[in-house]
């Protein structure tokens, strides 16, 4: 090609010569827009999509031909049957009205939403109300394994919440922790606006004092409950404080005290046999939650705000070192072999220029391919599965599971010989590898996706779904549904 | 066509030094903003709620190196295919590589920071080689439009 334009132009007379150099450089200009433009005419979405005919089916190695992954609604399960039964009586009722305030939302008319405060065991109901969200919304349960009906995701379990209407979420608040609720119609929006709230779920036998802090950016300042600054927890010299600490925002924060506190729970989950740490800071990402246990007087620092227990404590700048829950706490025995897994998955991302909905830009890739390839996890009820997350992006991730519990098994082939690390969201930094189980046992088509709410919508969105379920559900821009 | 491509060429030099001044506006405002109380992590990194002036030199500065630079380059190298003038396909050539490069370096200093300083480097060598390009075609649409001007009253060269 270069050859072609060094001879000495200029002085040829019009004729052959010049024609011919055009056609060759039409020719090149077709070699080099041709692949642009396939693979961006490739990525133009559909009207509309029901995720169980997305990506690439991943059976993991264990039983493969899921009859009805191409024939989404023919066959199977649908979610709407993956509900608590209508006659389950409610022992707790909470009705949630949703508004748009600006670019704020309020349920309730409060940002953040008000708490929802369940004892093990109760049937929780919550009518959902949309007085005037246009875009519509839903709630998601974030780490309560709720029935997969009840889920909250839009164009998934269900339709988004259209102003004017409303669904009621029941589920039994089966495990006692800290947990939270968000919407997932429009996610990235709606909840950096606000549209989120406490989830508590407290043993029959109570609990000791306690205080909630909902932490999230709001303008830039980063609030507790929704207020910049401090949040003043009273309490005697001398007592024990549980402080549940709720990341809401999109990247991974971190929570520290001068004096010694100890991390009772991760996730929901009680943390085996756990010490008291000093001069650590303890991490919590996007999505993620750890219960602290200080003494009064104490202060709790979380970078720009701070929980007072019982008004003491000197602020503190934030300590090199981290909490390693890898090896915190004391192990214990799982409820279930890891050892013998019937299907094991990659969970590998990357990133590279391409098209996404025809928008040109640099996307997440999932094993290696770009939304809406991404792969499609495939289980039985019952399967143990083992996940290998990893991470070669360049930047950290917030990966959540909806509807399980993963226990971390190892960390860049490391194992895990501390308190069992359970998880719904891991922090996964770039260069850094995850060997991760679950048991599959809660039937449903459950999002796998990065809580950083803005990188679903770049790609880094997969599905886990069970054998014989299906969504009658669709997104898409022909339908009011957009969960990311 | 010439005149596109040296449109073209002088439009990445242009982006070049949009592109440094949009990340040390950026860079110094991040500075101030912290020297003055504010605390950035990955969280507020995400949140696009942390305001500070300089700011939008970091959106500027992404959006441009993501997505209009690669186009203009793009174009660049497609012009140069009708410019016809010796060497204009090379240049645009080089330069559209160092657009390649460039970005691959935006995504992987993310894992190796170190490869900032490359990313840096290069900029100005892509600067240097779309300014050579520009200046290329300028001289060659004067040469080849100086048979034209010499009009009648030159002596034949037969």
């Amino acid at each position: 090609m270069l050859t072609d334009t060094r001879p000495a132009a200029p002085a040829a007379p019009r004729g052959r010569r010049p024609r011919r150099r055009t056609v060759v450089a039409l020719l090149a200009t077709l070699a080099v827009l041709a692949p642009v433009a396939w693979f961006w005419a490739a990525s133009l979405p559909a009207g509309s999509w029901s995720v169980t005919e997305m990506g690439v089916p991943d059976d993991g190695g264990g039983p493969a031909g899921m009859a009805g992954h191409d024939m989404a609604g023919m066959a199977g399960r649908s979610v709407d049957t993956l509900r608590l039964p209508a006659e389950t009586p409610a022992d707790a009722r909470i009705t949630l009205t949703a508004r748009a305030d600006g670019s704020r939302y309020t349920l309730n008319g409060q940002t953040p939403g008000p708490e929802i405060r369940a004892v093990a065991g109760q049937v929780v109901e919550v009518r959902l109300v949309n007085a005037d969200v246009a875009r519509g919304i839903t709630l998601h349960w974030h780490g309560l394994d709720v029935p997969n009906g009840d889920d909250g995701v839009a164009g998934v379990t269900q339709d988004a919440v259209l102003p004017g209407g409303e669904f009621v979420y029941r589920f039994r608040a089966t495990q006692v922790g800290t947990y939270w609720y968000h919407s997932h119609q429009v996610a990235d929006e709606q909840v950096k606006g606000g549209l989120f709230g406490s989830l508590v779920v407290v043993p029959p036998e109570g609990v000791g004092p306690e205080a909630t802090a909902l932490v999230h950016l709001f303008g830039g300042r980063r609030t507790v409950n929704g207020t910049p600054g401090d949040l003043a927890v009273p309490a005697a010299p001398g007592q024990t404080v549980r402080v549940r600490l709720t990341n809401t925002d999109d990247g991974p924060m971190r929570a520290w005290s001068a004096a010694p506190y100890r991390v009772l729970a991760v996730d929901g989950t009680e943390v085996n046999g756990p010490t008291p740490v000093s001069g650590a800071a303890v991490g919590i990402t996007a999505g993620g939650r750890v219960d602290l246990e200080v003494t009064a007087p104490a202060r709790i620092e979380l970078g720009g705000a701070a929980v007072v227990v019982g008004g003491g404590g000197a602020p503190s700048s934030v300590p090199a070192a981290s909490v390693d829950l890898l090896s915190y706490g004391t192990p214990a025995p799982l409820r279930f072999d890891p050892t013998t897994p019937n299907r094991i998955f990659d969970y590998a991302i990357g990133r590279r220029p391409g098209f996404i909905g025809g928008v040109p830009g640099l996307y997440w890739t999932i094993n290696g391919r770009m939304y809406p390839d991404v792969p499609m996890y495939e289980v039985r009820e019952g399967d143990v599965v083992r996940m290998r997350i990893s991470n070669s992006s360049g930047e950290v991730h917030p990966m959540h599971l909806h509807g399980h519990h993963a226990v971390v098994l190892a960390r860049d082939g490391v194992p895990s010989t501390g308190s069992p690390w359970w998880i719904d969201s891991l922090d996964v930094p770039d260069g850094a590898t995850f060997d991760i189980a679950f048991v599959a046992d809660n039937p449903g088509i459950w999002m796998d996706h990065c809580h950083n709410l803005t990188h679903p919508k770049q790609g880094l969105v997969a599905h886990l779904m069970y054998e014989g379920v299906t969504t009658p559900y669709r997104a898409g821009p022909d339908t009011p549904n957009d969960p990311e | 066509m010439r005149a596109v491509y040296r449109v073209l060429a002088y439009l990445l030099a242009l982006e070049v030094v949009v592109q440094a001044a949009a990340i040390a506006w950026a860079v110094f405002g991040l500075t101030t903003w912290i020297e003055g109380g504010g605390v950035l992590d990955k969280a507020g990194m995400e949140s696009e709620s942390v305001v500070f002036d300089g700011v939008t030199g970091f959106m500027v500065h992404g959006m441009n190196g993501t997505l209009i630079v690669p186009i203009f380059g793009l174009l660049f190298l497609i012009s140069s295919f009708f410019a016809r003038f010796p060497g204009a396909i090379a240049w645009a050539g080089a330069a559209f590589g160092l657009v390649v490069i460039q970005v691959a370096l935006g995504i992987f200093a993310h894992s190796i920071p170190a490869l900032g300083m490359l990313h840096g480097a290069l900029a100005l060598g892509l600067l240097v080689v779309a300014l050579v390009a520009a200046r290329k075609a300028s001289v060659a649409t004067a040469a080849a439009s100086e048979p034209a001007s010499t009009g009648s009253h030159a002596a034949p060269l037969v």
